[in-house]
Formats: C-alpha cells, sequence, structure tokens
C-alpha cells in the first residue's frame, strides 16, 4: 500500500533523473494540500463545468434566442432607426413565400429519399466488413475516405464528373451505349435532383456501416452459433436475431443523418447552385439566400426558428423512440 | 491466394474460391467506389489545359503536366487557403480537448447534483440547427469586429463541436477505474491534482480522438466560413476552392490540383488514426 512514508523513502534511491523531480513533485503536493483540500466535489465540479455552460450559453444558446427575438422584428438590425415589433408578420410573409414551399419540399424529399438509401447500404457494407479478413485497413480507409471529404469540395469534384460536354460520366455512358450524346446532368429539374442524391449518398451510406458495424460487433457470436445449430438459414438469422438487437444502433444511424441531410448546404451550394431554377434549393441554401443576399433578416429569421423547430421535432420523435428499450 | 478467415474444412476447396472471390470482388468494388472520385481529380489535375476540355474524354494524362499546380498556388492563393484552415482547425481542436477534458471529468467523475441537467444541457446544444445561430452570431461579430478574424470561426466551431468532445472525455474517464483516485487521494493529492497528475496523462486516447474529429469538421465547415469570411485572404481552403473563378472559362485543371492538395492532409489522417477515427465516431454504440 502507497503511503507518504514509502514515497519518500523511495525517492533518494529511485530510477536515474526521477530525483529531482520527485523531490520537486512532492513540495508541489504538500503546497497544494494546503491550497486545494478545502474543495469539495460540488466546487470542484463548478468550476470545472462553469466555462463550459457559459460558453454554451453564448454560442449556442444565446444565438437562438436571438433568432426567435429578431423573427418577431421589423428592422432587426437597427440600420433605420430602432427595431420594431411586428408580431408574426415575418412568418406571413415567409409562408406566403413560394419558395419557402419549394425548399422546404426539395429538403423533405432529399431527406426522406437518401436516408434510408443510405441506411439500406450502410447496413450491406456492415454486414460485408464485419469479419476478419486480409487488406480490412484498407477497406476501413475506403470507408472513411467520403465522410472525411469536406461536402464541398466533394460537391466541386461531382460537378466535374457530371459535366455536361467533358464529364467522364457521359464518357462511360457513351462508351458503353447506354446515351448516345453527352447529356447535361444538372440542367434538368429532375436529373440533377437525382444527381445530387448520389452525391449525398456516396458521401454518407459509408459513415451509416460505421455506426452499424459498432452495433453489430457487439451482438454475442453465441447466438448465431445456436441458431446455426437449429438449422436456421442466413436471412432467418439477420430478421431474428441482428435485426431486432441492432435497433437500438440503427435509431443513432438514422439521428445522426436525418438532421445534416435536412439542413444540407454546402452540396445544393456547390454542385447545382440551387438550379436549375429553384429545383434543388434546400431550406438552409434559401435561407441563406434570403438572409445574406436579399438582406431579409426578419423573413431569413423566421425561416430558421422554423428549421430549429422541425429539427428539434425530429430530434424528439427519434429520442423517444430510442430511449424505451432502456426504460423497460 | 487469400481466403477468409474462419472458412470451415468442410466446404471444398472450390466453394472455398468462389466465396472467396465473391466477397473480395464486393471489397474491390466498394474501394473503387469511394476512391474513383478522387482518383479523377488526380488525373485531371496532371492535365494539359486543351486536353481536359476533350471529349471523348483522355484517361491517361498524356504528357503530364505538374502546371496546374504552379498556377494553384503562384497565381492564386492556395496556400493561404490551406493555412488559414489548419490555423482554424489546431485552434478549435485544442479549445474542445481542453473544455472537453474539464467538463468531462466533472460528469464522470465528481459527485454533485444536477449531473443530468448539464450534460443535457450539453448534448442538446448538438441538435440545434446551424443555421438557427448564423444570423445572430453574423450580427454579433460584425459589431465586434470578428468577422474576418480567425477567431470568428475558431469560436463558433469550438462551441458547436464541444458537446462531442465532452461525450468521448466522460465516456473514456467513466471507463478508468476507481481505484486511480483512492490511492491518489490517500497520497493526499487534490481533486485538481489528480485531473492534471493522474487522470490526463491517463487520456492521450480519448484526446487524440476529440481533436482528430474536431479538426476534420472545422476543416470541412463550410455555412460558417463562407457567410464570415468575406476577405479573399482570410478565407478557408473550402471557401476558397468553392468561390474561386477563372478569368475567361472555368479553371477545372487548377481547382483538380488545389482539391487534391487539399484532400492529402485527410488521407494522411485516415491512414494514421483510422482506429482513433472510428472509435471516436461509434463512442457508445452497441454499449
Amino acid at each position: 500500500m502507497p503511503s507518504a512514508l514509502d514515497r519518500s523513502a523511495d525517492d533518494p534511491d529511485g530510477p536515474s533523473g526521477a530525483r529531482s523531480d520527485g523531490f520537486a513533485s512532492g513540495v508541489r503536493t504538500r503546497f497544494e494540500r494546503y491550497r486545494n483540500l478545502q474543495f469539495t466535489d460540488p466546487e470542484i465540479a463548478a468550476m470545472l463545468l462553469a466555462p463550459v455552460v457559459a460558453y454554451l450559453v453564448a454560442v449556442s444558446y444565446y444565438p437562438i434566442a436571438a433568432t426567435i427575438w429578431t423573427s418577431l422584428h421589423d428592422n432587426a438590425l437597427g440600420l433605420r432607426g430602432p427595431p420594431e415589433f411586428v408580431g408574426l408578420e415575418n412568418y406571413r410573409s415567409l409562408l406566403s413565400n413560394g419558395s419557402f414551399w419549394n425548399s422546404l419540399k426539395v429538403s423533405l424529399i432529399y431527406t426522406g429519399v437518401s436516408v434510408p438509401i443510405e441506411l439500406a447500404l450502410g447496413m450491406g457494407i456492415a454486414l460485408l466488413v464485419n469479419r476478419r479478413f486480409k487488406g480490412k485497413f484498407v477497406a476501413q480507409a475506403a470507408i472513411l475516405f467520403p465522410w472525411a471529404l469536406p461536402t464541398i469540395i466533394n460537391a466541386r469534384i461531382w460537378q466535374w464528373l457530371y459535366h455536361g460536354e467533358y464529364g467522364v460520366f457521359n464518357d462511360m455512358l457513351l462508351r458503353v451505349g447506354l446515351i448516345e450524346s453527352p447529356y447535361a446532368f444538372l440542367a434538368h429539374p429532375t436529373s440533377a435532383m437525382a444527381a445530387m442524391l448520389v452525391v449525398t449518398i456516396w458521401k454518407t451510406s459509408s459513415f451509416m456501416a460505421l455506426i452499424l458495424l459498432a452495433g453489430l460487433q457487439s451482438i454475442p457470436e453465441h447466438l448465431y452459433e445456436a441458431a446455426e445449430m437449429d438449422g436456421t438459414s442466413r436471412w432467418q438469422r439477420f430478421t431474428d436475431i441482428t435485426l431486432p438487437l441492432l435497433k437500438p444502433t440503427i435509431l443513432v444511424a438514422l439521428i445522426f443523418r436525418t438532421l445534416p441531410a435536412f439542413q444540407a448546404f454546402g452540396l445544393p451550394y456547390g454542385l447545382t447552385g440551387g438550379g436549375p431554377g429553384e429545383s434543388t434549393t434546400t431550406l438552409v441554401l434559401f435561407d441563406h439566400r434570403i438572409t445574406f443576399s436579399q438582406l431579409a433578416f426578419g423573413e431569413g429569421s423566421a425561416a430558421a426558428t422554423v428549421i430549429t423547430l422541425i429539427a428539434l421535432a425530429i430530434s424528439m420523435v427519434y429520442v423517444s423512440t430510442l430511449y424505451e428499450p432502456e426504460v423497460r | 491466394m487469400a481466403t477468409v478467415d474462419g472458412a470451415d474444412e468442410r466446404y471444398s476447396s472450390l466453394q472455398r474460391i468462389g466465396e472467396a472471390v465473391g466477397f473480395y470482388g464486393a471489397i474491390a468494388v466498394l474501394v473503387a467506389v469511394s476512391f474513383f472520385p478522387v482518383v479523377w481529380i488526380l488525373l485531371t489535375s496532371l492535365k494539359q489545359p486543351a486536353t481536359i476540355a476533350q471529349f471523348p474524354v483522355e484517361y491517361v494524362p498524356d504528357p503530364v503536366t505538374l502546371e496546374n499546380y504552379r498556377t494553384a498556388f503562384e497565381q492564386a492563393p492556395f496556400a493561404r487557403y490551406l493555412f488559414n484552415s489548419f490555423v482554424v482547425a489546431g485552434s478549435t481542436a485544442i479549445i474542445d480537448v481542453v473544455l472537453g477534458a474539464m467538463a468531462g471529468y466533472a460528469l464522470s467523475r465528481l459527485e454533485f447534483r444536477g449531473k443530468l441537467p448539464i450534460l443535457l444541457f450539453i448534448l442538446v446544444s448538438a441538435m440545434l440547427p446551424y443555421i438557427g445561430r448564423l444570423i445572430p452570431l453574423f450580427q454579433l461579430f460584425r459589431s465586434s469586429g470578428l468577422l474576418n478574424s480567425y477567431l470568428g470561426l475558431i469560436l463558433p466551431y469550438a462551441a458547436f463541436q464541444l458537446p462531442f468532445a465532452v461525450w468521448i472525455f466522460q465516456a473514456y474517464f467513466k471507463e478508468l477505474p476507481d481505484s486511480l483516485e483512492e490511492a491518489a487521494l490517500m497520497d493526499g493529492l487534490s481533486h485538481l491534482g489528480i485531473l492534471f497528475r493522474i487522470i490526463l496523462p491517463v487520456s492521450a486516447p480519448a484526446m487524440a480522438t476529440t481533436a482528430i474529429i474536431v479538426f476534420v469538421y472545422a476543416w470541412n465547415e463550410f455555412l460558417f466560413a463562407l457567410t464570415f469570411m468575406t476577405q479573399d485572404e482570410m478565407r478557408t481552403i473550402t471557401v476558397g476552392i468553392a468561390l474561386y473563378q477563372g478569368q475567361y472559362t472555368f479553371p477545372w485543371g487548377t481547382i483538380s490540383a488545389a482539391t487534391f492538395v487539399s484532400i492529402v492532409p485527410l488521407v494522411l489522417f485516415i491512414l494514421f488514426f483510422q482506429r482513433k477515427i472510428v472509435r471516436g465516431l461509434t463512442a457508445g454504440i452497441g454499449k
């Protein structure tokens, strides 16, 4: 059992180089004992947590409150005299703006189509690599790479791949005979949306796989062995063992992907610029535009408030579903 | 040839080979699909301007040229953009490691009332949309002169990733044995002494995980970087590449060169820190 006595006895014979160090730390320990022992757990916790909480209030919570405040005022920046309280006026003009409804539709389609496909592909990848094999290092690098690539730079890369005149996709499709002349993927509303969906599915399916893989690895091996001895098929084992036990992980993966997908900004900005027309203008791209290009800060804040409320509602739905298994 | 580990000996060797071919075929497709866009960017960046705008496409650059890299770094300020990104992402990572370790220690190893509300207060901030925080911070930073400054990006980035940092540290500290502190308390160390002399030295893995993932987030962020950095010389690499325009035609060669250079640090990160990244992204899952 270590004690102060042992330590002081050790010091003179300690390993070379530790001698002056041991002496200094001995003095410091005594000093700290006088200075710090009077602090209790709650006091130390307050000292450690206060800066963190204050920081989050200032940079995360206060801005949300300020956004709501701005959404209820006209001239909130005070550029033309004092701000004026206008009630829900900004919301009224937002809801009568066709571009808002269009961008809401774009974001819902974007989220609703991409997230389920990402989940299915991610599950496939996770099941594929959930074993020991030579070259796992390379496979894992391939899984991490799309996650690490900046969204906006990725958008630029794919803009080049999709290029209507010199793009490599056009070249490949021509060579295999699927098209007869180069097609401007990003110049037509439907194909632009489809092109954007392909990019986000490419980028985030592997992230889904990573999350699901962590869940798969926590399922005990003996469950599968027992089921295999009972003569069940692979598919049965997947639906009877894997899926139910993976449910909490799937919900985490869904929440991790749904919120960012609903807030997509960089991809439409860099790939299509929201076009053609407004066919790929997502909610956040719309909001950014009316706020910083048209300088409609009141309406922009109203849109930001609506986005915040929807995002919180999505989180709440997921979390309430997620919490159930732990309560039981 | 390589076979899948654990393949049963009852299988005929033919079946085993068939399965291995199918499995490695699927892995090959995964690897090819993941890396294809970047391979294409590399090939484009090595082509001469005349062969870039050419159809049918020339797949192998001939002759190979580094002209595009020279343009990207001599005529366009991509070196400056990369430097800005390093400063912002590095500072953000340091702040989150320090604050994350402090809060994580308090939440996992100290006894006090109100622990759960504080943890929730920290974690819920991660669910707030970025756009909901953008407009007031823009106004605030404009009036306080923080637009076009490194601090103007570091402050929001560090706050946005702080919930993640706290989560990683409190999960890591929770796993450490209680005996660590008991021995130290008996030696007369104070709580702060325990944190700085006992806990922090053994938490290098949590620090690395937090630093890497926060760094990648800050390096990749676009919405705030685009809005807050309006002066060209303050742009980060993401904004620099997104807004780069050529004088006459769209400069795909230069863009490709700059893009490829900006990706190299990420690829090195992934190769060196693979396990830490995976552990960080999946912390708390499947437990």
